[in-house]
């Protein structure tokens, strides 16, 4: 560490100077459009990770993270700030009707609820200007009206064009539609009161008579109309009136720990629990020591200086990894289909597959076994060529038979390399909604419990209660996930540890 | 060393999570009250890959004509999700295309708006049609093209119509019999994705024996308070369906999805589908020749009533062109031209009905599908129907595969209750 | 050894057949006229090529080639040096926090990412507001959503090949007078070729098979990708056009399997190659 000084030569000052001006160039490009729409905290960020960046490549010290400093910002900012964001949202109620802020919900509740007046007869409608102010020039039946939110008013020197509307009136600019458009807010707002309800625009040709049936007040807080007053109720985050019915649009609101005790509490939704868990322990820990072991396996077979058409053997294993895996997940559900699946066929059984709880097990096991054994095949090659040649060499000379050479020399140095990716390779397949989702749904499910499959993981089985119910929660789900999500940390810090003395044997 | 680091990457999150925060909340409103200059207003629509091709140059030409810009863009999947999730980031079309059945969800979130239409405009649609869109008393979309299912059948194999599902039964079992078929109906009693039970086919045969899903409310709308599933009708129906599967007539199968009955059919394979106009392309092109007849119910029930789906042009409550998207969509996009250009590229039966005549005209089979659909009810819009297609979906495959019916319809029920509940 | 071999080649043969199988049924499907997946024979029955010039001319079939095979090779050169860089101090230096810095990076992608698409719409919509370049639509801007989600594993990987390599090699060169990016540079990089390659083929493969990230944030006609595309074929799932999508996904399978064929001998001459220099 101590031998980071600055190295006086020319090309590393110049080098220098070159990263000094490109990260002053990003930056005041990152600062511009900030600076514009004023974000302040936008700056702020952009500031402090340019002041890091300058303090990091700038100094002579400070060694590790100059080369930990993109890393570090891009987890930051596309795995760490979702994971945080997420975590926020368990502690709100947010999910259908739930969605947006209670202004959101109070003017969509006033705007569905304007009626048209049956029968009554729809306006031409042209937007025009007056003094900056918006007017609606409204033609009906020959007849031209100009209307404000004052009211509807008689127009005199109306010139009508085509289809009835009003091209063009003295005293007022008539506005194009790129013009009426760039003030559709204004436009939609505008609310022209007549007798027995209001005019509004339906487009920007066209208005019509209508009554908003629902309004929102402010003193009470509520939202009163069709003969009933809903009260705002902050803890729902919803409208509700004295009889107990809600308004549909409701809000976001803060819960609390709410959703994380209904995660652990309701019986709906830990009932099944245990079960889900521990096939989910067994499906992620096969698929990770089946991947691994044929991966192994074939990149040892094909590791041996004679073994000729390598390279061809190569590229075919690969392929299932290089297909979609989506693809090959809705193609793998088709083979095992009883009647028309290619399995069947070819082996001429009649076995129902994905309909029995442990035939199913074993098919998304295979299906997975197919899908991830190359990644581990890949990596082991990889790995199978960092081992000198000379380890190998010198314990044949001891005299090792090549069972012994390959666990004492070639599968601890293997799992040097391999063995964290084992542990993400379970993270990922713990969660590996994709997996299951595509080939059994989570099924099959016992007639008498339609909530709980036999392939089910906890992230399916979540997932069906949090969005199953009516239209998605998802402040549930990220209840739930931050659950799956501690579960999977937990047991990866934990295999990890176990691991660690094979990854530091030779540090 | 680290130490600088380590605070430094607690404040930049720290920074990200208030940014993104403002962003969510307050910022809302702000991009879309930035006065826009005129000659940059983009009206931005959203549909999937045929209805896009089809739209493009109507949105041109309605751009031209008033002086802006207009996008059309393909959102392949998850169209519904990625509405709602880019909606409320700010980031949403101005007009969408999707299935009426989206309204409750949507309107529940406050992402569409109503679309006013005088009587006069309303009564130029199909009846189905005008009250597939209708929700709560409001107009919410309009209506392209209408969806159901109903009978293919291969004529020279059946030249005759069954007059009910127990006859068609029949006839398929005799041609299997003779050898002619290998399977008595094409009948997609799974999913195409996943192991689990098809509601949407299965639907005409449980409303021919009776029963129902939730009751009706007097504005017309399903009603979520009244349960169907779990009452005696419901036991009776699946009863019914249970002796036409896998341990009964062998009629039903668990292994058909809606893909592989295609298959089945057009191979000739077996003497008849069930399928909906998504089919007819296919079937076309491999030469089967076929006739389409509504699906018949059981002998002496109830009709057998197939869902509806009416696809519709949707006003994005957040977009921000609201005013020009109105115009465009109760202008351009309700007229038949449109609805004429939308058949065209895919023979869907519209639901216009100036553009159904001029498409009956040009296909028979649009008529047929019109005559299957009389019985038809829309598919419920209502956010609640959510809870019924998961344990509906297992109650059907239990039923099937031959599980004893009255605890399976049990557990459904209690399932749905429980989730309504909530 | 000769018995050896040929067994090495049985065991090679079987498994081969057992990764091809499943890939054979899918190019039945796809010569399948009918555009189905459930022919259910192993062999195609039919040898129509309707459904390749269906995907040409009726899809953008060539645009979404381009933007996957750019998307993709952008992602997997850059993730790659940035994971490299990191790996090499972790590998190399001891410092406070190291070893809480390597377990975190491989917890925190444990988190089940389609979750993640709401906070992840939130980042991009700021960002398409002020920096349009990086933002919705744009390939930028999800090459480097794809870095972020890969570099935590990437970082592993190769710094797990890094501690295999003698340390003694770079700790000659900093003896020599050289700056640790230069030790890095000239030993650590070249001696690495094979993690380095299998790590860029990695991500490459699965960037151009993501479907999640993408078909949130690239929805415009220019901006999808294979995976996307493809899946809208499937989109209507009782329209799915089987046939189609089979092409589409083994066309898919070719540039990986060029880069592969690319990168392979640098997987295979890697080290030897390097160990000649060391």
């Amino acid at each position: 560490m101590a031998t980071g000084a600055w190295p006086g030569s020319a090309g590393g000052i110049a080098l220098r100077v070159l990263v000094l001006g490109l990260i002053v160039a990003v930056a005041l490009w990152a600062v511009a459009p900030l600076v514009a729409a004023e974000n302040w905290i936008g700056v702020g960020i952009v500031v402090v990770v340019t002041a890091a960046g300058l303090l990091v490549y700038l100094t002579p010290r400070r060694l590790p993270a100059k080369y930990l400093l993109p890393t570090t910002l891009l987890v930051l900012a596309f795995q760490v700030f979702p994971v945080v964001h997420t975590m926020s949202l368990a502690l709100t109620n947010i999910g259908d009707g739930h969605l947006g802020s209670k202004q959101d919900a109070i003017t969509a509740i006033e705007t569905s609820s304007v009626k048209r007046r049956p029968g009554s007869a729809e306006f031409r409608l042209t937007v025009a200007e007056k003094d900056g102010d918006l007017v609606f020039l409204l033609a009906e039946g020959g007849r031209a009206y100009t209307g404000t939110a004052e009211g509807l008013r008689p127009l005199e020197g109306a010139t009508l064009g085509a289809g009835g509307r009003i091209t063009a009136a003295d005293g007022y600019t008539v506005l194009t539609a790129g013009q009426a458009s760039a003030r559709g807010s204004e436009i939609t707002e505008l609310v022209v009161p007549v007798e027995g309800g209001a005019i509004r625009s339906q487009g920007l040709s066209r208005a019509y008579r209508g009554t908003a049936t629902l309004a929102y007040d402010a003193v009470c807080d509520c939202v009163t109309g069709q003969d009933r007053i809903w009260r705002a109720d902050e803890e729902q985050g919803r409208f509700v009136s004295d009889d107990g019915q809600a308004l549909a649009q409701g809000w976001q609101v803060d819960v609390g720990l709410a959703n994380l005790t209904t995660a652990l509490t309701n019986p709906k939704i830990n009932a099944h629990f245990l079960g889900v868990f521990g096939w989910n322990l067994v499906y992620a820990t096969s698929v990770v020591v089946l991947t691994a072991a044929l991966g192994v396996a074939v990149a040892l077979v094909l590791h041996h200086p004679r073994m000729r058409a390598v390279r061809a053997y190569r590229t075919l294993i690969v392929l299932p990894y290089a297909m979609p895996a989506f693809a090959m997940l809705l193609v793998w559900r088709d083979m095992f289909n009883t009647d028309f699946g290619l399995i069947n066929k070819m082996l001429g059984l009649d076995v129902d597959w994905l309909g029995a709880p442990l035939t199913a097990r074993l098919s998304v096991l295979l299906v997975q076994l197919w899908l991830g054994f190359p990644y581990m095949f890949l990596i082991a090659t990889g790995a199978l060529q960092t081992i000198p040649s000379e380890y190998l060499e010198a314990a044949q000379v001891d005299g090792a038979t090549a069972w012994q050479r390959f666990v004492k020399v070639t599968l601890p140095l293997l799992m040097l390399a391999l063995a964290p990716l084992l542990v993400s390779s379970f993270a990922f397949n713990f969660n590996n909604f994709n997996g299951i989702f595509l080939v059994t749904a989570g099924g099959p499910f016992p007639a008498d419990n339609p909530t709980m499959g036999a392939t089910d993981l906890l992230i399916t089985y979540t997932f069906r209660l949090a969005f199953g119910q009516q239209g998605a929660q998802y402040g549930l789900a990220s209840a739930m996930s931050v659950y799956v999500y501690l579960i999977v940390a937990v047991l990866s810090i934990i295999s990890f540890r176990r691991t660690r003395a094979f990854q530091e044997v030779d540090r | 060393m680290p130490r600088p680091m380590k605070t430094l990457a607690g404040a930049l999150a720290l920074g990200l999570v208030l940014t993104a925060c403002g962003g969510n909340t307050q910022a809302q409103g702000q991009p879309s009250s930035a006065p826009a200059a005129a000659g940059d207003t983009t009206l931005l629509i959203w549909a999937d890959q045929m209805r896009s091709d089809t739209l493009k140059p109507f949105a041109e030409a309605f751009a031209k004509e008033n002086g802006i810009k207009a996008e059309v863009v393909v959102v392949a999947q998850n169209q519904q999700q990625t509405f709602t999730t880019a909606s409320q980031a700010g980031k949403g079309p101005d007009v969408v295309v999707g299935a009426h059945d989206w309204i409750g969800n949507l309107v529940q979130n406050g992402l569409i708006d109503p679309i006013q239409m005088t009587e006069d405009q309303l009564a130029g649609y199909v009846d189905v049609a005008r009250k597939a869109v209708t929700y709560d008393g409001q107009v919410y979309g309009v209506p392209y093209a209408v969806e159901n299912l109903a009978l293919f059948r291969n004529t020279e194999l059946a030249p005759e119509a069954p007059g009910s599902f127990d006859e068609l039964v029949e006839t398929g079992k005799r041609l299997k019999a003779a050898g002619k078929v290998k399977e008595i109906v094409g009948y997609p009693v799974s999913q195409q994705d996943g192991q689990s039970g098809d509601t949407y086919h299965l639907y005409p045969l449980y409303t021919s024996a009776g029963a129902h899903l939730f009751g009706t409310t007097a504005g017309g709308d399903p009603d979520p308070s009244e349960l169907g599933v779990g009452e005696k009708e419901s036991v009776a129906a699946f009863e019914r369906i249970a002796r036409l599967g896998e341990k009964g007539d062998g009629a039903l199968k668990r292994s058909f999805t809606s893909d592989n009955s295609a298959a089945a059919f057009n191979e000739g394979r077996t003497a008849f589908m069930v399928a909906g106009p998504w089919r007819l392309a296919d079937a076309r092109k491999a030469g089967v020749k076929y006739d389409i007849t509504p699906v018949p119910g059981f002998k002496g029930a109830e009709p057998a009533r197939p869902f509806v789906g009416v696809q519709s042009f949707f006003v994005a409550s957040k977009g921000k062109n609201k005013a020009l998207a109105q115009e465009f969509v109760t202008g351009t996009l309700a007229s038949a031209e449109v609805a004429r250009a939308l058949f065209d590229a895919e023979p869907r039966m519209p639901a216009l009905n100036e553009a159904l005549t001029y498409a009956a005209g040009k296909d028979p089979d649009v008529a047929k599908f019109q005559a299957a659909a009389e019985n038809g009810t829309p598919l419920p819009a209502i956010p609640q129907m959510v809870a019924i297609w998961g344990p509906f979906n297992t109650l059907i495959h239990a039923a099937v595969k031959g599980e004893p019916v009255p605890p399976a319809v049990e557990a459904a029920a209690k399932a749905i209750a429980e989730q309504l509940e909530q | 050894m000769r018995s050896g071999l040929v067994l090495r080649h049985l065991v090679a043969i079987t498994v081969t057949a057992f990764a091809l199988f499943p890939i054979l049924f899918v190019i039945s499907s796809a010569l399948n006229p009918l555009g189905t997946l459930s022919s259910a024979t192993l062999f195609p029955s039919g040898a129509g090529l309707a459904n390749v010039t269906d995907l040409f001319e009726t899809t953008a079939f060539p645009t979404w080639y381009l933007n996957s095979v750019l998307i993709a090779g952008l992602t997997a050169v850059l993730s790659v040096t940035v994971s490299a860089v990191s790996a090499y101090a972790f590998s190399r230096f001891r410092f406070a926090g190291r070893r809480t810095g390597l377990v975190a990076l491989l917890v925190i992608q444990a988190f089940p990412q389609f979750l993640a698409i709401v906070p992840l719409y939130v980042i991009f919509s700021v960002i398409s507001d002020n920096w349009p370049v990086f933002g919705l639509n744009s390939i930028w801007g999800v090459v480097l959503l794809y870095i972020g989600g890969q570099v935590g594993v990437n970082t592993w990987l190769i710094k797990g090949f890094f501690d295999t390599i003698p340390r003694e090699l770079d700790e000659a060169m900093l003896i020599d007078g050289c700056t640790p990016t230069q030790a890095f540079r000239k030993v650590i990089l070249p001696l690495s070729a094979p993690i380095l390659s299998i790590s860029a083929l990695l991500v490459f493969i699965g960037t151009i098979n993501e479907f999640l990230i993408a078909s949130v944030f690239l929805t415009g006609d220019d901006a999808r990708t294979l995976a996307v595309g493809l899946f809208s074929l499937l989109a209507d799932q009782r329209n799915a056009n089987f046939g189609m999508f089979a092409v589409g996904t083994l066309l898919t399978a070719i540039p990986t399997v060029v880069v592969f064929q690319f990168l392979q001998r640098y997987i295979v001459h890697g080290l030897t190659a390097g160990a000649v220099k060391g």
